[in-house]
């Protein structure tokens, strides 16, 4: 991955998806967030997706960096890859993000219990709404803990008739 | 995409006041927020607005600041009401299936 210039950021075009794979290598608790956003911009083009949809992808981008930033890396500095390019599998297209964390805690948790669970107003933290969040917006959340890390992937499908008036 | 939060505060009675929120509302923004809000949850308000029609984007820790306002309303039954919200902040109230708890108008009546 090619060096950018500065110290916290490292951007790169590589790989064989449609259209290219955008790479991006940030710190968990860089100003350069904007560049992430960017990114998904980039490819919700790319994907021709709604700006509703674009913003709805946009959510669970942000939320999951928020959440290895904040869990993960318990809000120290801590290396972060990024990698989202689009791929075709038979007739269907899928738009895929892949967060690499070198954080020393390893997530646990279980997605779809959490998000089962009903909304307690009295009680909201960010922490967990955001989990909702992304759990209402991908298609798939996947999560491996490594030997030094973790390996997230949101998997949004492109083209598969999601109504962009709100089908969550 | 903006990163600054900016803020217009409108005293539009003794106990009612408006504020204007511009800017994208989030994990690095959305303490800003609270540092508003909290002074009027002590000020013995009735009426809290806040006008979000210049706000694009918010997530989750935005919507956990807000959600202080809904349980100040609660405890104190004060009315605390957003108005004026994006299509795409609407649809992040939607689907935190927050819409419906919160006091949402559409559009700012002052």
């Amino acid at each position: 991955m090619a060096r950018a210039g500065t110290d916290d950021i490292a951007t790169s075009s590589c790989g064989n998806s449609l259209d290219g794979k955008l790479c991006l290598q940030l710190e968990s608790n860089s100003d350069c967030i904007d560049v992430l956003r960017s990114m998904v911009t980039v490819m919700t083009a790319r994907a021709a997706m709604s700006d509703l949809r674009s913003n709805r992808v946009a959510i669970a981008v942000d939320e999951l960096f928020a959440n290895i930033a904040a869990h993960a890396y318990g809000g120290d500095p801590g290396k972060v890859e990024f990698e989202t390019a689009i791929y075709s599998e038979n007739e269907d297209q899928m738009l895929i993000f892949d967060f690499r964390d070198y954080a020393p805690v390893c997530w646990h948790g279980d997605i779809d219990k959490i998000t089962s669970q009903p909304l307690d107003i009295e009680h909201l933290c960010p922490g967990g709404l955001g989990l909702r969040l992304i759990h209402s917006v991908a298609d798939c959340c996947e999560h491996n803990v490594l030997e030094n890390g973790n390996h997230w992937r949101l998997i949004f499908n492109i083209g598969d008739g999601e109504n962009d008036e709100c089908s969550a | 995409m903006n990163v600054a939060l900016k803020f217009e505060r409108n005293e539009l009675s003794s106990n009612e006041v408006q504020l204007k929120v511009v800017g994208d509302v989030t994990i690095h923004t959305s303490s800003r927020l609270r540092e508003q809000l909290k002074p009027l949850f002590t000020a013995k308000m009735k009426r809290i607005q806040v006008v979000l029609d210049q706000v694009d984007f918010m997530d989750s820790s935005g919507i956990a600041t807000l959600v202080e306002g809904m349980q100040w309303s609660r405890m104190t039954g004060g009315h605390f009401v957003l108005s004026g919200l994006s299509d795409n902040v609407r649809d992040v109230f939607s689907l935190a299936k927050l819409d419906t708890v919160f006091e949402i108008e559409d559009s700012p009546a002052a």
